[in-house]
């Protein structure tokens, strides 16, 4: 037996943070008509174990990972950890909006071929972070529209993308499981984008619901920026001259 | 709406090279994508055209054919637009749909192919199926790309752009009667260089005879150039000589272009330039948008997720 949702968590130590975005998970799916569902928290090498519960926090299952593990290969152990419809893969510095689980439901629900759906984030200052990406040629290669522009710099009727963030997206698991999960030759960084390259490769949409607006701290855990910048060569090996530019 | 495991829909390419009918190609399935029905570009090796903005998802045709294979008829659709693809397509057990970018013999055995659904992008097109007994197809329409229509430059006077790979002696003809003129030569520039050329030009010499459609015209007046052509096959139904431009036998290009940039010219100038506009806008994506919102509530239904 299955359940519907299972959340997957990378954390290494900032349990503080993990606190809280565990209370707005909770908050979420109450708010979505999923009061209990899985929570999967991958304690990726943290110097200190996470706790078996957080203060205020919704339960979870924990997964220790004792060697410093890839974004992709940690979320891919997650989710077999408590399989399910849907996984939403969060960032632990990702406070999501009371509806923003919500309205991630309801757009894989009103449409069987919608594969991966992704939400729009907020940088604290109020600027966007994520509102979907968009692929450019090299040297930049894939960006997120509208960074660090006010909120009304990408419309909200611009919900089709060819690539969401992996911050905070749903991924159906059919989708998940035909694509073999995240590529895990990507250690930290554009692993999201290939994956949602691939779905629509295989016939899937990819959306962002630009409403309601979730909170993203981005690249909290120390060291993370300084993972990111190789995988870049890595994408273009892969990817460059094999997808559309739209950016 | 289905999944992809209950529908596929792939759009044939030949390649990704810098030709009209990629071009229209994907401009087609990237609106199909718009308007809900997922379309992914299949070409020879899985390459991605990337001269101009596009946000199709691409496989390889054998890939796609895989795909297929695994499907079946009821559940894999197959748009295409060059006649030679159509035999082995045509053995790929999809339902085909051929998107007609040109009339050439070479697509009868597609028209009478009954099973083939036909898709007209202008009326000549149309006429054309007539003749061969088809009068079955459905007209999507042709779009210009948004890119021609925004970002005005300031014109520059005397200013001509053609494009030399169709057509050269006829524009090099020009030039050594014109050589007050400042002729700008397009080749081989992705989308945006050229809207940017066409921007700037008063004038778009159109040396390309024998065009299936001739596009880069309809850019052209997009970008509120003046048009100076020679005739086309499909694209004639839209061209309107003296109000939205200027039709001449190749002979005739080069004493036509000298008249057009006559230094008193300049109301007539501007008369063509406002036709030429009124022309694009009917060619405007949002309006084939509309239209093909309403064909996939209708006859292409089938199309949709």
């Amino acid at each position: 037996m299955t359940s519907r949702l299972t959340t997957v968590i990378l954390s290494r130590d900032m349990d503080t943070l993990l606190r809280f975005c565990l209370i707005h998970l909770g908050v979420a799916a109450a708010a979505a008509g999923l009061p209990v569902h899985d929570v999967v928290i991958v304690d990726n090498a943290s110097i200190r174990h996470l706790p078996a519960a957080l203060d205020g926090a919704p339960p979870y299952r924990r997964l220790r990972l004792d060697a410093h593990t890839g974004f992709s290969a940690a979320c891919n152990r997650g989710a077999t950890q408590a399989p399910a419809d849907f996984y939403l893969f969060l960032n632990n510095d990702v406070l999501l909006a009371r509806d923003a689980l919500s309205a991630m439901i309801a757009a894989m629900a009103a449409d069987p071929g919608l594969g991966i759906c992704g939400s729009r984030l907020m940088f604290p200052d109020g600027t966007i972070q994520h509102a979907g990406v968009l692929m450019a040629g090299p040297p930049g290669g894939p960006y997120h529209v509208g960074r660090r522009q006010p909120p009304r710099a990408v419309s909200v009727s611009r919900t089709d993308f060819q690539a969401v963030t992996g911050a905070c997206a749903l991924v159906r698991r059919e989708t998940f499981e035909a694509l073999g999960g995240f590529d895990e030759t990507f250690t930290f960084g554009y692993e999201d984008v290939d994956l949602c390259l691939r779905a629509r490769q295989a016939g899937w949409r990819v959306r962002c619901v630009q409403a309601p607006e979730s909170l993203h701290f981005e690249s909290m855990t120390p060291g993370r920026q300084a993972l990111g910048a190789p995988t870049l060569g890595q994408f273009f090996q892969r990817w460059l001259g094999r997808y559309t530019i739209d950016g | 709406m289905r999944s992809p495991a209950e529908h596929r829909l792939f759009y044939f390419l030949p390649g990704t090279g810098i030709f009209g009918g990629i071009k229209v190609g994907c401009q087609f399935a990237s609106l199909l994508n718009r308007l809900g029905a997922l379309c992914v570009l299949a070409t020879p090796d899985g390459s991605a055209p990337t001269w101009f903005r596009c946000d199709v998802p691409v496989v390889s045709h054998a890939t796609a054919l895989e795909t297929i294979a695994a499907l079946g008829r009821d559940r894999a659709t197959v748009l295409f637009s060059l006649p030679h693809d159509y035999p082995q397509l045509a053995d790929s057990g999809a339902h085909l749909v051929f998107h007609c970018q040109g009339t050439d013999p070479l697509i009868d055995p597609i028209l009478a192919d009954p099973d083939v659904t036909l898709l007209s992008c202008w009326p000549q097109a149309a006429r054309y199926f007539r003749e061969r007994g088809r009068d079955d197809d459905i007209d999507v329409g042709i779009a210009i790309s948004d890119t021609f229509f925004t970002g005005a430059r300031r014109k520059q006077a005397g200013h001509v752009a053609w494009m030399p790979r169709r057509g050269a002696a006829i524009g090099r003809a020009a030039r050594r009667r014109n050589r007050h003129l400042d002729f700008e030569a397009i080749e081989g520039s992705d989308e945006e260089t050229v809207a940017g050329v066409l921007k700037r030009c008063e004038i778009f010499l159109a040396t390309s005879e024998n065009e299936w459609f001739g596009l880069p015209v309809f850019e052209a007046m997009a970008a509120g150039a003046v048009v100076l052509t020679v005739p086309v096959f499909g694209g004639m139904d839209y061209l309107k000589p003296g109000e939205n431009c200027l039709v001449a036998d190749p002979s005739d290009v080069p004493s036509t272009l000298t008249d057009l940039t006559n230094r008193h010219g300049e109301a007539r100038r501007a008369r063509l330039r406002h036709g030429a506009l009124a022309t694009a806008l009917s060619l405007h994506p949002q309006r084939q948008a509309r239209h093909l919102t309403a064909l996939l509530n209708g006859p292409l239904a089938f199309l949709r997720p």
